[in-house]
Parts: C-alpha cells; structure tokens; sequence
C-alpha cells in the first residue's frame, strides 16, 4: 500500500500544474496587468475586465471583458462604485465564464475609482464561488485624490478582503518613496506597477515552481493573512560572491520594508530562497540567519527553497508578509463575522504552534506548519460563506490523512485530483529534504556573527575551516 | 618642526593600528622616525565596522607615534584593504595626430586615460593605474616611452579599484580626527614596495601580506604589477578556529596562537599537551598540541590553496624567478613558509621591509610591512622620481578638500 503510494505520487509531483489566472479590474489594474505581460510571466492566463471600452482596446491581455453594457454604455464607471457594481452584476455571466478552470485567481485593482472599487469585490466573489484561491492586488489612492475616494478605496477593501483569501495591498502613498523625488510622475507610477507586476511573478513563480523545500498555499496564506490588509513585501536578486547577503538586501531596500523594520512585527515571514544549482547550504543558512535578526522570536518564518536551473548563477529571495494587528489598527473597524472568527481561531492555533518553534531560529522546523497549517486553510473554506465546491467535501478526507500516520485504505487513483490533495503527497517525498538540513549542525560563524560574510567558490569562509571539511580535531 | 621630507604612514588594520614616520634623505634613503601603534577595534576584515571606536584607536596610535618620534602629524598616507578591492588589467591606446610622431608627456597622459575607460560597477572608484609597459607601433616592453617617434603608442595598465563608499568610510575616519589624508594606497602594493627590491621585482616575485583581518597579494613579473587583490581571511580567522575548535576565549586562543601556534603537522610528540594558564596563573585547561595545529594548519593551507586558485586564472604563478614572499603578522606563524612553499611548489621566503633603516625593531617586524611601504610609496610620491611601477593616483577623487 504504501509502496504504490509512493510511487504513484512521484510522477504526479513532477508533472504538477497548477492553472493560474490573473485578472484585472479598472484603469490601475490593467496598467499594471500590462506591465505583469511585458515582463513576461510563464505559464498563467491574463483576464482584462473594465467598464472602459478605450483601455480594454489598447490592453495586451488576451482576453477581455466588458462590464455593463447598459449600465455605462462603454464609458467607465465615472468615479462611482455604485455604477462599478451594477455593471459586474449586468455582465455576471460573461466575468464567471472569464473565471472558469482555474486553481488561483489573482485579482489586480485599483481601488478608489469606480470600476476598481464596486467590481472587484464582486468579481473576487464570482471568483471564489468558482471554487479557485484568491488572492487579491489592490492599491489604495495617492492621499492627494481626496478623502471621499480613500473612504471608497478604504470600504471597497473591507468588501474585497470578505471574499478574497488574501489581499495584498500596496499604499500609493508608500509607492511615491519607490521613485527618487526628482522623478517624472510617469516614472513613479511605472515604478507602482512594477512592484505589483513583480510580487504577482513571484507569488505565481512561488505557487508553480517545485521546490526542494516547497511553499504551499496553506504558508502563502498563513503569510498573508486575510484580514491584514497591507502586506510587506520585497524580493531581490543576486549573482555575485556574495550573493546571499546581497539579494537579502535588496529585498529588504524595498520601501514597503522599511529596510527590514516592517518584518519586526510580522507574525509571518514567508521567505523562499530560489537559485541555480550553484546555491550552497551554507549560503541559505546565511540569508536564514541575517533575516533572523530583523523579525522577532515570536515571528514564525515559512520557509521554502527551490533549485531552478534558469535562474543560473543567480540567487532570488522573496519575502512576503502581512503586518501585524496593531499596525493594522486603522482598518479594522469592520467587523465581518465569519473572517474575523477565522482568523482568531488561527491565532490561537498559531499560538500554540508557534511555541515550539522559536526554541530555535532555525528555518527547518518549518516541517511542522507545514504539514499542520493545512487544516486552517480548510476551516476558511469551509467557512467560506457562498462555496459549495468539493474543497469542504474533501478536507475531512485531507485531515485525517494528515491527523493518521496510515494511509488511507483508497488507492490513490480514485480520489478526485484537486490542488488539496497533491500537495500532501508532495510534503511527503520532502521531508527526507528537511532533514537533511536538520542534521547539518548549526554552524556558527563566532568574531565574524555581525559582519558581512566572506563567500568565495560557495564556501563561506567565516565557519572554520575543520567544520566545513568535517575534520574532527578533538 | 616643519620638514618636508617628513612622512607618515597610517594603517588601520584589523588586529592594530599602526603609524609609522619616516623622513627622506637626500641621497634616496629612508630613516625611519618612530612607530606608535594602538590595538585596534571596530574594524574586522580590514574594514571599520565600527567607526567611533575604531577612530578613538587612530588617534592612540597617531599621539603614540608623535611621541616617540618627537613630530606633529599634520598629514597621512592610509592604507586600505577590504575583500571588495578588485583589479584587472588593461590597454589603453592613443594614435598620434598625422603631422606628429614624437611622442610627449600629453601622449602618456592620454593613453593612462584612455586605459580606464572601461565599465567598472556605478559604485566603485579606481584606487590605482600602475603602468606595465608601454608599446610603440607594437614595439614591446617599452618603459618610458616620452621622446620616442611613433604613430601608435599604447600602454598596459593594472587597475585597481573598490567600493567608493567604504574606501571613503576610512578617509572621513582619519579627517574626523583631523588629519590630511596625502592619498590612499592599497596595502598589499604599499608592502611590496618595500618588501622587493627592484631585482626581485625583474624576477618574478608574489607578496602576501597576510594580516590580522585580510591577506593581500601582490604579484610581480617583469617588473610590473600583473595582479592584485585582497582575500578576507587573516589572522583573525585563525584565532577564531581556535577559539571555537578549543573551546577558549578569543583573547586566549589569541595568545595561544602567537606563543604555541604553528602549522607543522606530525612535529609534535604524540598526545603533548599544552598547559593554559587561567588568569591568575593556575593551571586550566590543557589541549593537545597538534589539535591546535591542525586547526591553523587547515585554515592556512585552505587560504593558501584559494589564492592559488585566482592566481591561475593567470599564467603568470609559472614565472616567479624570486619566489613567494610573506610579511604581515600572520608569517610570525611558524610553518607557514614551508606551508606556503608546499603548496604553490615554489620557494617561499619570510621577509620585513628591506628598503629602511632607522629603528630597526620595526623595521624587521612584518607586521609594520604595509606601513613602512606606505612611507616608501609617499617618498617614491614626494621625490616625483618617475617611478615604475606606479601611475599618478586620482588626487581629489576621494579626498574632498583637493
């Protein structure tokens, strides 16, 4: 039995692909779709939505979709969220045939305007009830366009938050920092969709790359919790001897970090460590390390690693989190009941779950959540108020599993194949992964714990010699 | 006392700070004044990680040199190291106008510029262009090619460059104290200038300075600098295995090192220990001697062995007819010539600045190489010999004054 388990899940882990689409809402959101496009993004379908027949025209989506034809005659929805809303509901049809067969739905949008603000959450919803994750991109206006249009973007992502799984969103406010204040104003906004366009990448680069040590949406979503509305984000690249310090760095450069002092409050850190062949041990141990000391004990970190051969000599780190309760004061007036009881019961069960782990900083004990973070996600969708797809159905099936060491006395073969259920088999095949890592000593680096690193040849060359040729000298 | 054949050299390593001064005499020699020397902090790798502390230490050291040497310090040559010091070589070449084939001054100076055109990272600054040679309508080896007839001259540079802002970081240190800082010079070519005679320069000959936080090489052939650069392991590191491997405080393994360390393998008699006296001089710990040297035994040979390693990316390593010279604190070591010799199969000599005279206790300690060689490099710079084997430094590139 567990022999043709096994067997049976490898193939299906390689083969693994998870359909993806994005979709925009409103003026903002195709800007920045179209951005998302020309940077090039693998493997994901594009899904242009307006009430504005002019800026659909000139979108580079492939497909695309007219809100309300009555309802605005082709015009946009002229600042009003009322009208946004009463167009999608008008085109209900076409947006759900737009969302069918897709596993994740990214939702771009500019908040504040019509279309942005009264579509998108409809469109999340129409997308939720399509049985797909959600993740939403939001941005809230510039504090220059007025307070009326902040109350619409502020109340629009009460509603857009209800139904997506997650939101990130982007303050345009902070986006002005992005850009050097000499900067043409063109600059500063190509600036704002290209950090959107890249943590679109990166989250579907997380979602779709195999990794050695893998980040599942259970992590993604622990990471970006529903209720959060701002989320900390930062991803940096590198390819020189000391890689590891410098794309860290990078990462936490960008603005929405605050250089790293956004991560001291995070709750949870996704990181995923991604590069070529070439990326050692001890090169991740140093970015786990360095990142280490810009969260708190309390942080739980969810960490992945993936070996992909395009990146070549590069190594990439993305980091993504959400900020914690207190800094979130602001918008959390609102109340809705099921989310916000969601969240609390996660909270105490990270509460638990969190206590062992800070014991010691070490990325690996992630093998734990990992696998018990699943649960959570079930209870949201299981709470999740319109859903009637098989996802709930099926968690049951997935908890026990995961609850018993036995497998399940099904053959594998004759469950429905649903993103659930590939992703335990895959945390299977990798724990062998983890505790390869476990076993490798903590490698301390002594006199030279603060200072930058010394990488040559993939080696880092601060741990003594005799430990990284595991020479015994005693 | 206003001299000005008064000069001084400043080191900020990682283990001390040195301040060496020296004054010129007329017939070409060097006569070293005085050494004042502090133990350095806040600075690892070579570079200052902590910048009020590491300035209180200059300004022990630099008092320390004003007393013993009976001089006000007005102004310093500082050296600086660091692992993101690079350097690369390349040829400039400059075609002389149709109605002219004398080549003068304007010409050499033109062909130096023409050589650094090339892309180095936004953030980096050069440090030096050392000539090679020059070449005069493909005419080789060519030393000073001013005077000569030709269409064509072109000239061999070897370039060094850094980090802007932290070659920067070690001047402001300096300033805030205040000081003048003269120029700045990479310390590894600071200490060959006088680690090598000009003979052993023809020769072939590799310099390692292996100092507290950084071994800086140098390598020589035909007279010419053909490649450079800085390695961040030093002495430093050694202590640290120790300390970790031993299990001891870093200031014991610091001594333990200087006093019983060595990088002979199987010299010892087997399971001979060595007693660690705790402070109050009771007998501690004991550890077993060759542990101790196999740890510095392994570090030194692994840093050895990466050194190699860039220095093949060049043919050069096959032409050193003088052989491998090692200065800095870390030669103090025991072994490490025969170490060194093992490895690159090339004979290996412990040296100290040659070229000065004067207190002769600093002069033969290696650990005083770099700054003895930045008063050399300051004499070479006063006197405006025209010297081989430097070019003119960008003055005013780092130093905002000038």
């Amino acid at each position: 039995m567990i022999q043709l388990n096994k067997n049976y899940t490898l193939p299906e882990r390689l083969a693994e692909f998870i359909p993806i689409k994005i979709v925009s809402v409103g003026g903002a959101g195709l800007n920045a779709l179209d951005r998302i496009v020309l940077d090039g993004l693998e493997r994901a379908d594009v899904v242009a939505i307006n009430t504005d027949v002019h800026s659909l025209t000139s979108s580079v989506a492939t497909r695309k979709v007219q809100l309300g034809r009555s309802v605005s005659r082709g015009l946009g929805a002229g600042g009003d969220p009322d009208v946004g809303y009463q167009a999608a509901l008008e085109s209900a049809e076409e947006i759900r045939e737009a969302l069918t067969d897709a596993r994740v739905i990214f939702i771009c949008a500019g908040l504040g305007g019509g279309t942005g603000s009264g579509a998108a959450p409809y469109i999340a919803q129409a997308a939720r009830e399509a049985g797909a994750l959600v993740i939403a991109f939001a941005t809230l206006p510039f504090g220059f366009e007025g307070k009326r249009r902040n109350v619409q973007a502020r109340e629009a992502l009460v509603r857009l938050s209800e139904f997506a799984h997650a939101v990130v969103c982007f303050d345009n406010d902070r986006m002005g920092d992005l850009s050097p204040p000499q900067a043409g104003i063109h600059q500063a906004f190509a600036l704002a969709d290209m950090t959107i366009s890249q943590s679109v990448r990166s989250i579907v680069n997380l979602i779709q790359r195999p990794g050695l040590i893998r980040i599942g949406f259970d992590d993604l979503l622990a990471a970006l919790r529903t209720r959060n509305s701002r989320c900390v984000f930062g991803y940096g690249e590198a390819d020189s001897d000391n890689r590891a310090h410098e794309a860290l760095k990078q990462a936490l450069k960008n603005p929405l970090m605050d250089r790293g002092r956004m991560l001291a409050d995070a709750t949870h850190v996704l990181v995923q460590v991604a590069g070529g062949p070439s990326v050692t041990l001890s090169e991740v141990e140093i970015l786990m390390q360095e990142l280490g000391r810009h969260v708190s004990d309390q942080t739980q970190i969810l960490f992945g690693a993936v070996v992909d051969a395009r990146l070549g000599d590069r190594l990439s780190v993305t980091i993504i989190s959400s900020l914690s309760e207190e800094e979130d004061a602001v918008l959390t007036h609102h109340a809705p009941s099921s989310a916000s009881a969601v969240s609390q019961v996660r909270e105490s069960y990270q509460a638990a779950t969190a206590e062992p782990e800070i014991q010691s900083e070490e990325p690996t004990v992630e093998v734990q959540p990992l696998a018990e973070t699943i649960p959570f996600e079930q209870t949201v969708s299981a709470e999740a108020p319109p859903v009637a797809t098989s996802i709930p159905i099926e968690s049951p099936v997935e908890t026990a599993r995961n609850g018993e060491p036995e497998p399940p006395t099904t053959t594998p073969q004759e469950k429905p194949v649903r993103w659930k259920e590939e992703k335990a088999p895959a945390e299977k095949s990798e724990t062998p992964a983890k505790q390869e890592v476990l076993q490798f000593e903590p490698v301390t680096r002594g006199r030279f714990e603060k200072s930058e690193p010394t990488i040559i040849e993939g080696e880092d060359l601060d741990v003594p010699t005799y430990l990284r040729k595991n020479i015994k000298v005693k | 006392m206003a001299n000005n054949n008064l000069m001084v050299g400043l080191e900020i390593g990682t283990s001390k700070i040195c301040v060496v001064v020296g004054e010129s005499r007329p017939d070409g020699t060097l006569k070293i004044l005085g050494v004042g020397q502090a133990p350095s902090r806040g600075v690892r790798k070579g570079e200052i990680v902590d910048f009020e502390t590491a300035m209180k230490c200059v300004h022990e050291a630099v008092v320390d040199a004003e007393q013993k040497s009976d001089v006000m310090i007005k102004s310093v040559y500082v050296a600086v190291a660091g692992s993101h010091l690079q350097s690369f070589n390349n040829r400039g070449c400059v075609m002389l106008p149709e109605d002219r084939d004398e080549i003068d001054e304007q010409d050499v100076e033109d062909v130096k510029i023409n050589a650094r055109e090339v892309s180095i990272p936004a953030q980096n600054a050069f440090l030096h262009s050392v000539i090679q040679h020059y070449q005069v309508d493909g005419q080789q080896g060519i030393l000073n090619p001013v005077g000569m007839l030709g269409e064509k001259l072109e000239a061999d540079f070897h370039i060094v460059h850094g980090v802007r802002t932290r070659i920067q970081n070690t001047i402001r240190c300096v300033k805030e104290l205040p000081l003048d800082v003269e120029d700045v010079v990479f310390s590894g070519l600071a200490s060959a200038q006088v680690v090598l005679t000009q003979n052993e320069k023809d020769l072939g000959a590799l310099v390692v300075d292996m100092g507290g936080g950084t071994t800086d090489y140098v390598l020589y052939s035909e007279g010419a600098v053909r490649q450079s650069g800085c390695l961040a392991v030093g002495g430093d590191h050694i202590t640290n295995d120790i300390s970790m491997g031993l299990r001891i405080p870093m200031a014991r393994a610091e001594k333990l090192k200087t006093e019983e360390g060595s990088c002979v393998l199987g010299n010892c008699l087997p399971g001979e220990m060595i007693l660690l006296k705790d402070d109050s001089g009771f007998a501690g710990k004991e550890v077993e001697r060759e542990t101790l040297n196999t740890i510095i035994h392994l570090r030194l040979r692994e840093a050895f062995e990466l050194l190699k390693r860039r220095l093949e990316e060049e043919p050069y390593l096959g032409y050193l007819g003088a052989g491998i010279f090692i200065t800095g604190g870390c030669s103090l070591l025991s072994g490490i010539d025969h170490l060194a010799a093992d490895i690159f199969e090339i004979p290996a000599n412990l040296t100290h600045a040659q070229a000065a005279w004067g207190v002769t206790s600093a002069v033969e300690n290696p650990q005083f190489s770099t700054a003895i060689g930045l008063v050399k490099f300051a004499q070479v710079m006063h006197t405006d010999r025209p010297s081989r084997g430097f070019g003119r430094i960008f003055r005013g590139l780092f130093s905002g004054k000038r």
